[in-house]
């Protein structure tokens, strides 16, 4: 992997790449087999203090059975979960350092609010009174004081989501599990609740470690994300690697939009490669340094990367086509276009003004181009 | 919709609850019969029913059922409750479905076959039949009813709650305790009612594992019905109908004022 500087948004927060720095848990060559499918594979992970860790990927990925394996619901097959430098293997969830949140929420039906956040303190056998002041001091970190004495079904989801966290908070876990936290929750109500959520985890500066197939929940909130499939990590990085450097063509392809070329990669000068498509296209790329001159290599060009016009264009990798489908969405405009290899090309533009002086329709010849560094040469 | 009567639907409906409860208001009418023949109106009376306070008999019978009713459906449901759990719970041991189906098996199985079972058993190991040997054989034939209906609230139960509980530090018999069971409880509580009843009217089998001094009230009220049906029965079968009704009517308002009290709540959290 080539790195470029795309560091991550909290400036100065990467424990990650500090070498000096111990990680709060670590998942060791951990596998895990249900029935002879496997579900996790052979993975190892750090996770560092105060980080807000993202597991990503489509159900079935492994995702949740990591999540449920250091909370404790599930065994390793193989491998073992160090937290804190003790090791997890042989503990019970209920003697475990860590809370989850749980995507149902799981409230206790038959509990009040305060009850319900009262549950775990009493497990630990905390005094009635330090009880109180916890329970009211949750309650207020999530704006939820007013709702102490209600049941959870005479609250609404986004109540129920908040009263979740308060419970799980209550404990003060060294780590909180997330399991897609806002899954259940419309779409505007989660966005309010994206910020709220990263807000609070820096505030208390705990750590976090969340479960969730929304990239775009991923990106907004975790310091770090992993792509999962298929039992594997395919790709850990701060949101801004994962989009713009993405290390195959799977990530690519899951994490936004993407074109992705194919072709031969007929000269390279450092880091400069140029691809034959197919269909005889040239594509000159930067950012090639790990494709070899004669192999195969992928050219990764997200939409927003290409500008689009109704006139021929000047440059490298000028591709023209029809316009094949266009959709305005508002913020921005969708192009598809289809070259003459047949193939889509996806291109999108910002609507910056209200009008655009851009007047291309359906079925209208159109060029489309980009740099050679917008996009990456990818050889997986 | 047409809410109009036609005179097929007024039929229909006459004729179905006359099929249901034409002989139970016939026995209740003749309850109150002054005259000693059965089938003789003698002009209305309720003097059977003070009769009934002085056999000494009946109500020692009505006595004996009810204390086997309350231990038979207590026992029932605690070992129905934990079988239900076991059986929802575990689901990958080895034997689970012959497991399940010999928990059910009591539920399709004659009478007839379970009490001599049971008789033959208590014979074999010298067992004197009696109060203990009615009770236990209500147990074991009730048990199974409970455990399919706790089961079948524990299949709609979010699994969720149970590990929720244990990740805030619930050790797994205190998460049965103060999550799963309190959750369950309505399903737990209509299997003793189920249990209470099934023990309350069981004839076949207290007839065969009954003793001497434990004569059950269907047991005593079959036993006279046989020299002849004296008003003085009417008026217990009466009785046990009052309760019965009187139960359900009870069961049914509870859960309508719930239904509404939850309703309303829900409302609330609208708004």
């Amino acid at each position: 992997m080539k790195t470029q500087s795309l560091g991550s948004i909290r400036k100065s927060f990467a424990p990650w790449a500090d070498p000096s720095e111990k990680p709060l848990i670590r998942f060791e060559n951990v596998t895990k087999t249900f029935d002879g499918f496997t579900a996790v594979d052979d993975l190892s992970l750090d996770i560092y203090t105060r980080e807000f860790f993202a597991l990503l990927g489509a159900s079935g990925c492994g995702k949740s059975t990591l999540l449920r394996m250091l909370a404790g619901f599930e065994r390793p097959t193989k491998g073992r979960i160090v937290l804190d430098g003790e090791d997890l293997t042989g503990i019970p969830p209920y003697r475990r350092p860590v809370n989850m949140m749980f995507q149902s929420y799981a409230l206790f039906p038959h509990m009040s609010v305060a009850k319900n956040i009262a549950f775990g303190l009493k497990q630990d056998g905390m005094a009635k009174s330090e009880r109180e002041d916890r329970i009211a001091e949750v309650l207020k970190l999530v704006k939820m004081e007013r709702f102490a004495n209600r049941k959870p079904d005479q609250l609404s989801g986004g109540q129920q989501q908040r009263v979740a966290l308060a419970r799980s908070l209550a404990k003060r876990p060294k780590v909180l599990l997330l399991d897609e936290p806002l899954g259940a929750l419309d779409k505007k109500l989660r966005e309010e609740t994206q910020f709220e959520l990263t807000d609070l985890q820096y505030d208390l500066g705990m750590t976090f470690i969340m479960v969730t197939h929304d990239q775009e929940e991923a990106m907004t909130m975790a310091d770090r994300i992993a792509v999962m499939d298929q039992g594997h990590i395919r790709q850990i990085g701060t949101p801004p690697e994962i989009y713009e450097a993405p290390s195959s063509r799977f990530v690519a392809d899951f994490v936004g939009s993407v074109n992705i070329f194919e072709g031969k990669v007929a000269k390279k000068t450092g880091e400069r490669v140029t691809l034959e498509t197919p269909s005889g296209g040239v594509i000159e790329a930067d950012n090639g340094g790990a494709a070899e001159a004669g192999s195969t290599a992928w050219y990764a060009v997200r939409p927003e990367k290409l500008i689009i016009s109704a006139e021929p264009l000047d440059g490298p990798n000028v591709f023209s086509g029809e316009v094949w489908e266009i959709a305005y969405i508002g913020d921005m405009t969708l192009f598809h276009l289809k070259l003459d290899d047949g193939s889509i090309l996806r291109v999108s533009m910002v609507n910056r003004a209200r009008s655009s002086p851009l007047q291309l329709t359906w079925h209208e010849r159109a060029w489309a181009s980009f740099a050679p560094d917008a996009g990456l040469v990818l050889v997986r | 919709m047409n809410k109009g009567w036609t005179g097929f639907n007024i039929a229909s409906v006459v004729i179905g609850f006359a099929f249901l409860y034409l002989p139970i208001v016939i026995l209740v009418i003749y309850s109150f019969n002054a005259s000693q023949l059965v089938t003789v109106w003698g002009g209305f009376s309720t003097r059977w029913y003070g009769q009934l306070f002085s056999n000494r008999g009946l109500l020692d019978a009505a006595w004996v059922t009810l204390r086997v009713g309350l231990l038979s459906a207590t026992v029932a449901t605690i070992l129905g409750t934990l079988a239900a759990v076991a059986l929802t719970r575990y689901t990958r041991f080895r034997g689970r479905v012959l497991f399940t189906g010999m928990v059910y098996a009591p539920l399709v199985m004659p009478e007839v076959i379970t009490g001599l079972s049971l008789l033959l058993l208590f014979v074999a190991i010298d067992f004197d039949r009696g109060f203990w040997t009615v009770t236990l054989a209500h147990v074991t034939f009730s048990m199974c009813f409970v455990a399919v209906v706790v089961q079948s609230r524990l299949l709609s139960f979010d699994r969720s709650l149970e590990e929720a509980a244990m990740d805030l530090g619930a050790t797994p018999a205190r998460t049965f305790l103060f999550v799963t069971l309190p959750v369950v409880w309505p399903a737990v509580i209509a299997g003793w009612m189920l249990a209470f009843t099934l023990s309350l009217d069981d004839l076949v089998i207290a007839s065969f594992t009954s003793g001497p001094g434990a004569t059950t009230l269907p047991m005593k009220i079959y036993s006279q019905v046989r020299l002849g049906v004296t008003p003085e029965i009417n008026a217990v079968c009466t009785i046990l109908v009052g309760l019965v009704t009187l139960g359900v009517i009870t069961a049914t308002l509870v859960n309508k004022r719930r239904e509404v009290k939850k309703s309303r709540e829900g409302e609330l959290a609208m708004a």
